[in-house]
C-alpha cells in the first residue's frame, strides 16, 4: 500500500468539502442497505438469491462515480448492484429487475448479473470476466472518433487481468489514446484463492507495461478513492489518454459465489461512535475494513456527524430501501408472451 | 435503357461501403490490414484513401479486443464494421460476439442495440488447409440475436450490405474467397437486397436446390448438366440464413416436391441440417421424397490439392444427388 501516499491529487492538496464527505457517507449507505435488502428479498421469495454482492466495496464505486459528470458512461461487472445506486440509479427499479419483475429496468430480462440503466449512463453489465474492458474501450472510441468530451470507465475486479480480453483493451486503449477510466476493485484475500493469478508482482506492472499511467489506491478510504478518482478524470478528460486505479481492498466475509450470506450482520452504525461494540468472529474486517463504518468514524471524529445525524440519514436511506422493497414486490411478473419480443431492434 | 455495368462481387462490396460511409459518417471500417494495405484480399482497397486513419482503423492482432470493442462503440453511437480476415478466426471473437453482442439489445430490453457488421472470409478452394478454409456460418446461426448474410453473387452482395449498414442489429457477412472476382450487372445507383428474401436463381420444376453462398453455382452448373437428362432443376439460394424465408424455400418446394440441401459448411448440426428440418416440418404434404442433404464431409479441411476437393460438395456430386433423388 506504500504508493497510496503518491496519490497525485494529494500532492496537488486541496481538501474535500463537507458537503461531499456527508453525500458520499450517505451514498455509502444506501449501496449498503440496497445489499442488505438484496439477502432480504433473497430469504423471502426462494427464487433468487445467486447475487454478487457489493459489500466492502462502497468506497470505490460511491467515489469514482460521484466523479463523473452526466454523458460519461459506464461498463460494469456481475458485481454491480453497488454501481448502479452509487450513480443514482433508482433501487426500486433495480431490486425489481434482480427479482426478475416486470417494472425492473430492464423487465426481467438480465438480472442482477446484467442491470442496465441508460439515464445514469450505465450501458451493459457483463458477467463475462473481463468483459467490461473491451465494451468500455469501445466507448472511449465512439466518444473521441464523435469528438465528445465525454469519457468511458471499465469497473472490474482484479480477475479481469487474467482474461485476454483485459489485456488486449488496455491495450487497444493505449495505442489509440481513448479517454478510459480503467477502475479495478482489487479484492483479493490474502490466505485465499485469490481471483487472479498474475505472474506480475502487482497488477499494475500490467497497464505500465503498455504505458499507461497507473495508480495504486487504499479502497477502503472513500476520501482517498474521491481524490484518486477526481484527479484521474480530470486528467483524462483534459489529455484524452486513459488512466488505470486499483483500488486495493479486503473481500466481504459474506461474499460467496454461489449465494452470500450477512455474516458480519446488518451494519450498525453506532459501532462508528463506540468501537466496543464490535466484536465476534468478524470483528478484524468490521473494524478495519468495513468503507462505510470507517468513513463514518473520521466524519465523527472530525465532528462532522453526530451519532444522531448518522442515525437520522439511516432512518432516511431505510425509509428508500422500505418504498424500494414495496415497488419490487407489487411489481408483476413478465408476461411470458412477451418472452420471444425484443430479440432484434 | 442503358446497358447495365459488370463488376466484381469484390468491387461490389467496396462501392457498398464507399457509398454508405459517405451517407453516414457513424460507418467506420476496423480489423487487421484493412488500411493502408487495403485488405489481404484488397477487399476495402481505396477506403482508406479516401477516409483515412479517423474511419479506417487498422487494429493490432487482437480479435477478441477489437470485436469487443467494435461492439462497445456500437452501443456508443458508430456504426462499426469489423473485419475478421477468415472466418476461422471466429474463434477469437466469439465471447464477445455471442455473449455481449447477441444479447445486448434483448438483456436490456431495448435500452440499447448493437448496429454492428461482422464481415468475414470462407471456403475452401485455395489449399490454405485446416484453420484458413472452414465455413463457419452455421456456429453464429445458432445464437438468438445474429443476423446472417451469405451473398453468392456481386449483386446479393451489395444490395445485402446496404441492408446490413441500415440494420440496429449485429449482422455478419459472410464471404467466400473464391467469388471476389466472379462478376454480375449491377445499377449505377444505390439499391437495398432485403434480408430474409430468397432468390431464385434459376427456375424449374422437378427439382429444388437450395444452395448457400459458393454452392448456388456449383448447383446452378449442375442444373446445366441435369438439364441434358431432361431434369428441370430450381435453384434457390436464401441470401440470408437468419432471418431465413422459410415461406420463400416452401413455395419452391410446393413447385417441384423434391428438396435437396447444398452447404459448404460442415453437415453434422449445419446450416443444411436446419433447412433440411425446417422444409421436413413446413412442406411435409408436398414432399414426394425426403429433404436431402449435401454439404462438407465432417472432416478438417486438408491442404492437399488431391484431397480438398473430396471433402466439399461440386457440381458432379449435386448432380448425381439430385438423380438420386429422383429415383434414376
Amino acid at each position: 500500500m506504500d504508493e497510496v501516499a503518491a496519490a497525485p491529487w494529494d500532492r496537488q492538496g486541496g481538501e474535500i468539502d463537507t458537503d461531499t464527505r456527508v453525500t458520499l457517507f450517505e451514498r455509502m449507505l444506501l449501496m449498503r442497505r440496497f445489499e442488505e435488502e438484496v439477502i432480504a428479498v433473497a430469504a423471502a421469495h426462494k427464487y433468487i438469491g445467486r447475487n454478487h454482492l457489493y459489500i466492502g466495496h462502497e468506497a470505490t464505486g460511491a467515489a469514482v462515480l460521484a466523479a463523473l459528470r452526466p454523458g460519461d458512461v459506464a461498463h460494469t461487472t456481475h458485481r454491480n448492484h453497488g454501481h448502479l445506486i452509487a450513480r443514482g440509479a433508482d433501487p426500486g427499479k433495480a431490486l425489481a429487475e434482480i427479482m426478475g419483475r416486470e417494472n425492473g429496468y430492464n423487465r426481467g430480462r438480465g438480472g442482477t448479473w446484467h442491470i442496465c440503466s441508460r439515464e445514469v449512463g450505465f450501458l451493459s453489465t457483463s458477467a463475462m470476466v473481463g468483459g467490461s474492458v473491451g465494451l468500455a474501450v469501445g466507448a472511449g472510441l465512439a466518444a473521441q472518433r464523435a469528438r465528445r468530451r465525454t469519457i468511458s470507465v471499465a469497473l472490474f475486479g482484479d480477475g479481469a487481468l487474467d482474461e485476454g480480453i483485459g489485456y488486449e483493451g488496455l491495450n487497444f486503449a493505449s495505442v489509440f489514446n481513448l479517454p478510459v477510466l480503467f477502475m479495478c476493485e482489487n479484492n483479493a484475500k490474502t490466505g485465499q484463492r485469490p481471483s487472479s493469478m498474475l505472474a506480475a508482482q502487482s497488477l499494475l506492472d500490467v497497464p505500465r507495461a503498455l504505458r499507461i499511467e497507473s495508480v495504486l489506491v487504499n479502497g477502503v478510504d472513500v476520501e482517498a478513492v474521491y481524490k484518486t478518482a477526481t484527479w484521474a478524470v480530470e486528467r483524462i478528460r483534459r489529455t484524452g489518454a486513459p488512466v488505470f486505479i486499483e483500488a486495493k481492498l479486503e473481500r466481504w466475509p459474506g461474499s460467496h459465489q454461489l449465494k452470500p450470506e450477512l455474516t458480519t450482520g446488518r451494519t450498525n452504525l453506532r459501532m462508528g461512535f463506540d468501537l466496543s461494540r464490535i466484536t465476534g468472529e468478524h470483528a478484524d474486517w468490521i473494524g478495519q475494513q468495513d468503507p462505510v463504518l470507517r468513513h463514518l468514524r473520521i466524519l465523527a471524529e472530525a465532528k462532522v456527524l453526530t451519532e444522531a445525524d448518522a442515525l437520522a440519514i439511516d432512518r432516511r436511506v431505510d425509509e428508500q430501501m422500505k418504498k424500494a422493497r414495496a415497488y419490487a414486490e407489487a411489481s408483476p411478473f413478465p408476461n411470458p408472451e412477451s418472452a420471444p419480443m425484443g430479440v432484434f431492434a | 435503357m442503358p446497358e447495365e455495368r459488370e463488376i466484381t462481387y469484390r468491387a461490389a462490396i467496396i462501392e457498398a461501403l464507399r457509398e454508405e460511409m459517405r451517407a453516414d459518417p457513424r460507418v467506420i471500417v476496423l480489423g487487421e490490414d484493412v488500411g493502408a494495405a487495403g485488405g489481404v484480399f484488397k477487399q476495402t482497397e481505396g477506403l482508406f484513401a479516401e477516409f483515412g486513419t479517423e474511419r479506417v482503423i487498422d487494429t493490432p492482432i487482437s480479435e477478441s479486443g477489437a470485436f469487443g470493442i467494435a461492439v462497445g462503440a456500437a452501443m456508443t453511437g458508430l456504426r462499426p464494421v469489423f473485419e475478421v480476415m477468415f472466418c476461422d478466426f471466429l474463434t477469437l471473437v466469439m465471447d464477445q460476439l455471442v455473449n455481449q453482442a447477441a444479447k445486448v439489445h434483448y438483456m436490456s430490453n431495448g435500452l440499447l442495440s448493437v448496429p454492428l457488421v461482422l464481415r468475414t472470409t470462407m471456403g475452401t478452394g485455395a489449399n490454405l488447409g485446416p484453420q484458413h478454409s472452414q465455413s463457419l456460418y452455421a456456429w453464429t446461426a445458432h445464437v438468438p440475436g445474429l443476423k446472417v448474410v451469405v451473398p453468392s453473387t456481386a449483386y446479393d452482395a451489395k444490395g445485402l450490405y446496404r441492408s446490413a449498414l441500415r440494420d440496429d442489429n449485429p449482422v455478419l457477412i459472410f464471404e467466400d474467397r473464391l467469388l471476389y472476382n466472379t462478376k454480375s450487372p449491377i445499377p449505377e445507383e444505390p439499391f437495398a437486397v432485403p434480408f430474409g428474401r430468397c432468390d431464385v436463381k434459376r427456375a424449374g420444376s422437378d427439382i429444388t436446390i437450395v444452395a448457400v453462398g459458393r454452392m448456388v453455382h456449383a448447383a446452378l452448373a449442375a442444373a446445366t448438366r441435369l438439364a441434358e437428362h431432361g431434369l428441370d432443376t430450381e435453384v434457390v439460394d436464401p441470401r440470408s440464413l437468419v432471418p431465413l424465408d422459410v415461406e420463400g424455400l416452401v413455395r419452391s418446394v410446393r413447385k417441384t416436391n423434391r428438396v435437396l440441401v447444398v452447404d459448404g459448411g460442415h453437415r453434422q448440426y449445419g446450416a443444411a441440417a436446419e433447412i433440411a428440418a425446417t422444409l421436413s416440418e413446413e412442406a411435409f404434404d408436398w414432399l414426394d421424397a425426403p429433404v436431402t442433404r449435401l454439404a462438407a464431409e465432417d472432416v478438417p479441411i486438408p491442404l492437399s490439392r488431391s484431397l480438398e476437393p473430396l471433402v466439399q460438395p461440386n457440381e458432379m456430386r449435386i448432380a448425381e444427388q439430385a438423380q438420386i433423388l429422383m429415383g434414376r
